[in-house]
Order: C-alpha cells, then structure tokens, then sequence
C-alpha cells in the first residue's frame, strides 16, 4: 500500500508492503530498516531505525495525526492512493478563496462589518475574544462581504466559517 | 498554626497548595466547579465541596459560595492561589469578616496596588521608581493622543484595573491610537468591567525582573532575590529564571529594598511580588501582585524557602524569625509553563482530552501539574496545564536540563507550548543571556524545527494501517472478545527490511 504522507508541509512517500508475513517499508523510495512497537493503547510507540532508538506518540485518526518525538511536534496529513485522487478531485471543484474561517475557538465579541460592505485587505471584520484575549480578524483580501455566518456573542470553533467575502475578478 | 484550610483554587496552584498543607499536617478542602468534578485538587483534598456550576463565573468567581463552603468544612483560613478571587480586596474583607483568616495581605494593600493608578501614586510618594507616564485614566482616543505627545512614544496603553496582560496595547505613533483604544478598552470591560485606561513610557529593551517578598505581621520583612521573566508574549510569560543574568550583588541588594520599600509603604503582610521594567541599568516599578505567583517554584528551587508554607506561618500570626542574612541563594532554576496551546499558529488555544502522557523525572527536576490522563481541556479555564522546574549549580547545566526534560514531557490530545520553550532554549542568544521581553515574539516559531520527518511519515503509515487491521477485525456481539484475541496473534507479524526481522505488535 502506498501513501501520501505530508509532515510539516513536506511531502513524502511511504510503501508498506507485506511478502511472506514480513513488512517491509520504503519511505521516498529508500527501504527504512525499522522496528515498530505499540506500547499501549493511547499512542505510545517504540521505534528503532538501524540501531537509533525514538519514544513516539501519535494521536489522531486515519487522515490527520500528531506525532511528538523528543518534545517536537510534527503535524501529519495521510491519504492513500484512493484518498489522494478522490480529494484532488474535490479540490478543484471549489475555487475561489473569500471564504474567512475562525483560526481558534473563541466567542465573537463584535461585528466590525455588515454584508455588503466593501473591504480593504487587512480590515478588521470582527473581535474574536479567546482565553479573555481580543484578536481582531482581518479581510484577508479586499472585497465585499457577501455573507456574515456569525452572530455577536456567539460561540465559535476552530475552522467555523466566519465571513464570506466577494473578492472582485482579476482584471 | 491552622488546623484546616480552604484552597479556592483548581489546577495545579490547589495542589501545590495542597501538598504544603498535608505535609504540616493541616487538613485540606478543596472547592471545585462542574467541570472540575474529577479534577486532582478534588481528589487530593480531605475534603471537596461542590460549588456548582460549570464556569468560573458560577463558582470559583463567586465569593459567598466560597465563603460558605469554608464554614460548612469548619475550615478556620482561605488560601486563594492565583488569579480568581487572588487580588479581590472585597472577597479579602468579607473572608476576614466572617471570622476566617485570609492567607493573603490586607485588603486595604490589595485595593491600592490592584489598581495601577492608584499604585503609581502610592509608589511615586515611597519614593519608588517609575516609568515616565501619566498617573491618571485618559478619557478618550484624542486625549491619549495628546498625553502621548508629552510623555513621547512608543507608548503603551494599559487597562487601570488590569493584569495578565489584558488591556495593554503598544502605541508606536498617532495612527495606531484609535484601534488599540478600541480594542483594549474592550478587553479591559470583559475582562475586569472595567475599561479605564492610563498611558505610559514603552521602554526599549526592557527585562521583565520581579522581587519576591514576604512580610510577616509584625513589621519584619525580607526578600528572597530576583526571577527574571522577560520570555514572555503579549505578556504572557513562558520561561521564568531564578537568579537573572543581568542583576548582580549590589543590583540585587537594592532592588530587595526598594521592593520592600514598595511593600511597607502599602502596609503589606504575607508573600507578594514586586515587577520591574528593567532598561540599561535602570529599573523601574512596573506593578505589585499581591499574592503567589506562578513563578514562584523557581525562587523556592534556588533559596531552599517553601514560600506556602511561609504564607501559611504568617497568615497564622508566626514571626518570620529570620532576617536577610538568612536567605542565600545556590545555583540556577528554570521554570517552563505548559499552556494548552499552538505555538505554531501564533499560541491560539488548544481543547481537547489529554490522552497519551509521559511526565518527565530525574535529578533536579520539580514538576507541578495538575494533568491526568483522561482530562479534559476546555475554553473556559486557564490553558495552563503544568509547570516544569528544573535545578542546578549553573545556568548553563540549568538549560541542558530544561530541554532534556521537555524532551521528555510528552502531553497529547491538545497541543502544548513545550515546543516553543525548546526552541527558545536552543537559542543562542537565550544561553548568552541576551534577551529582552520581545525576545519570544521575534522568534519565528510558525516552522517545526524536528528533523525526523522520514520516519515520522513511516510511523504515521503504520500506525494508519494497524488501526485499520484493528477495525477490519473488530467483530460484533458474542464474537468480538475471540476475534480480539485472534487479531492480537495475527497482529504479531514481523517487519523486515534489509535482512532484518524485527516483531512488530502490541507489548
């Protein structure tokens, strides 16, 4: 089985192969003599590469995971082959980026803007209040604002569609 | 002394509260939210009494629910830890009122330096240093312009009532007033309710570097050295030392007085914490925390002083019974905060349930935590989870420590600061000693810095690939507890690359 393995942004390749009961594992096209060894059921894992030893946590589920290996936090995107063509598929379906999304969960303290306002790049659209901290949210491109998707004083999650700007064809 | 106390604090503050108590034989209770209810304070605790409530607003803010259930626990004091009702002078007055001792200073001290108005007054009439600025709240964006003209920018405009760094904004020219009025009046009204606002000098360069004191009852008073907190962001500290680089002997002789000249002159009693903005030899007072700081760990590591148990004697009515000459301090303390937190996305809040953890140990390691595996981490409480505090003969051995230890600490189910305090410790400029309080924000930490991202994505996929032979041999009903122990046979497969076998299942 091949997969797309995205860690901190980069790119890689890993091959899982099983032949006769023995796994093997290629990683960008180089075998990788590895030992794996799930400690526990919560994500503790014993790797050795060659004769190098690493403490490895992982968490998370069959698409996106966390793995922590000497106090480094490595974020992890997965997809195999299927995955990979069925997302590329979809990506190209949605075009077009005045979409504004809520980068951490938090409570709208105040809308800045109403719908059908015009926007500078870099506005401010609303005061997004986490942890008792006050961030303002910035039009990340000039625009009109076609649609507000929250309320003042309402509870937000982290990715909660926020504004929906109308970002003016390129001329 | 006590025979039983009230901590009306959560987290790791009512443990280590807690832990002094036990070990002088004070019996404990604990107080604790909804969502607190399995929470290790309350599992610590003699006793534990519900306030009800899932938000901070309905329990641990809430004076008369704290007050009771000290009557209810017969406890005969109420230690307040930090923040929640810490720096209320009217929760202080109403403690001592209905005849509990408050292990805290009078509320008249908390009352003046709580405010920091009223704080500059008292300390400009001490004759203690301050930071050029306006010692009265500014009504609006023009007359803020205008006083910044006088005092001359960058300015920094700062909530009156405020702390924790809410309501402060950096103001570098006119333009800029109107936005960080705007929004630090705003934070200042939900966060204190209160959005008065004073301006003053923003100093270049500046060392955050606090005294810690202790006053007792009877007019004695010491100090136990400097901490130096100038890693911090948006005023949220992350690394905190103890000694600083910076301070010597005689600096360190005179901050002690002038701290101590700031606490009698509010009449202060018990521990309590004087901030200094330090700028090229200068220093200034910046503001008084009256109660425990976080940071406290660090003064306690290098001095050999308990500073609760130190609290708890004072508050009681004990004399200090021991004068400077006493306090000496060895070798190098570090203290790292792990805050439930994405430092690579600008430190936005982290929720989630702890799962995986792996708390680190050895020699002159101290580690304060209130984590355990199954918590919970949500929006409505302090997103610090644990400090971690190490000890040694240098700074330097100090340091190598530090990171040992956060390569150890392993927390997962919500991301941690740990990876930032790494990377500031492998910083050059952080081991020379050369920092100052931007030194956190002008560190690009949005990049990861591991270096094992091959077998990072070999490990990904093979973790992908045993859940999913778990799912594939999940059964259902009667047959599943068979096909388990079926799966784990078959799952003891061997990886082999390169000529080696190696097994590969679960231990």
């Amino acid at each position: 089985m091949r997969y797309f393995v995205k860690v901190n942004g980069h790119d890689h390749e890993v091959v899982l192969s099983e032949r006769l009961g023995e796994l093997f594992v290629e990683v960008d096209g180089e075998g990788m003599d590895l030992v794996y060894e799930e400690v526990d059921a919560l994500g503790q894992v014993l790797a050795i590469v060659g004769d190098s030893s690493f403490g490895v946590s992982i968490e998370g589920d069959s698409r996106r995971a966390g793995v922590t290996i000497a106090g480094h936090f490595y974020d992890v995107e997965i997809e195999d082959e299927r995955e990979r063509a069925a997302l590329a598929a979809a990506r190209a379906a949605s075009v077009g980026g005045g979409l504004v999304k809520s980068v951490m969960p938090g409570v709208v303290v105040s809308l800045l803007v109403a719908e059908g306002d015009v926007v500078e790049e870099g506005q401010a659209l609303l005061v997004l209040e986490a942890m008792k901290m006050q961030n303002e949210i910035a039009a990340p491109t000039a625009g009109e604002v076609r649609l507000i998707h929250v309320a003042e004083g309402e509870a937000v999650s982290a990715g909660a569609k926020l504004v929906e700007l109308e970002v003016p064809a390129e001329s | 002394m006590f025979d039983r106390i009230l901590v009306a604090n959560r987290g790791e503050i009512a443990l280590r509260i807690l832990r002094t108590a036990r070990e002088m034989g004070i019996d404990t209770v604990a107080v604790y939210s909804e969502f607190d209810r399995r929470a290790l304070h309350v599992r610590m605790a003699h006793q534990a009494i519900a306030l009800g409530g899932e938000l901070p607003s309905q329990s641990y803010l809430v004076a008369e629910k704290i007050i009771d259930a000290a009557k209810r626990s017969g406890a005969q004091a109420i230690h307040p830890g930090y923040g929640f009702l810490a720096e209320n002078a009217k929760f202080a007055a109403a403690v001592t009122e209905a005849g509990i001792a408050w292990i805290g200073p009078p509320p008249g001290a908390i009352e003046v330096m709580g405010d920091k108005i009223t704080s500059r007054r008292a300390m400009q009439e001490a004759g203690v240093p301050l930071v050029p600025g306006l010692t009265d709240a500014v009504a609006d964006v023009a007359e803020a312009i205008e006083a910044s003209e006088g005092i001359g920018y960058p300015v920094a405009i700062k909530a009156a009532a405020g702390g924790g760094g809410k309501g402060i904004r950096i103001v570098r020219e006119p333009s800029e007033m109107e936005s960080a009025f705007r929004t630090a009046s705003g934070e200042a009204v939900s966060a204190f309710g209160d959005g008065r606002l004073y301006i003053e000098r923003y100093l270049d360069q500046p060392r955050h570097i606090e005294v810690q004191v202790l006053f007792d009852a009877h007019g004695d008073a010491v100090h136990f050295g400097e901490r130096e907190c100038s890693i911090q962001r948006r005023h949220q500290k992350l690394i905190e030392e103890c000694p600083s680089v910076i301070i010597d002997e005689v600096v360190r002789a005179k901050m002690g007085e002038v701290a101590l000249q700031a606490g009698h002159a509010v009449n202060y009693e018990g521990a309590g914490t004087v901030e200094f903005l330090w700028s090229g030899g200068e220093f200034f007072f910046l503001e008084m925390n009256t109660r425990l700081q976080v940071e406290h760990p660090v003064t306690e590591m290098v001095t050999g002083v308990d500073l609760v148990r130190e609290q708890l004697r004072v508050a009681a009515g004990e004399p200090l019974g021991y004068g400077q000459d006493a306090i000496k301090m060895h070798g190098h303390s570090i203290e790292v905060r792990i805050n439930a937190e994405d430092t690579t996305a600008g430190f936005v809040p982290s929720v989630g349930t702890v799962k995986n953890l792996r708390m680190p140990g050895g020699a002159g390691v101290r580690v304060d935590s209130c984590l355990y595996r199954g918590m919970e981490v949500g929006l409505a409480y302090d997103p610090m989870l644990a400090k971690v505090i190490v000890h040694a003969h240098d700074r330097a051995t100090a340091i190598r420590r530090m990171r040992r230890v956060l390569e150890e600490l392993n927390v997962s189910g919500v991301r941690i600061s740990a990876p930032a305090a790494l990377a500031v410790l492998e910083e050059e400029a952080f081991q020379k000693g050369e920092f100052d309080t931007h030194f956190l924000e002008g560190l690009d930490l949005s990049k990861p810095r591991g270096s094992e991202e091959r077998l990072v994505a070999a490990v990904a996929a093979l973790y992908r690939r045993h859940r999913a032979a778990d799912r594939a041999l999940a059964g259902s009903g009667e047959t599943r507890r068979g096909w388990r122990e079926r799966s784990r046979a078959m799952t003891s497969t061997y990886a082999k690359v390169a000529g080696r076998s190696a097994k590969r299942g679960k231990a």
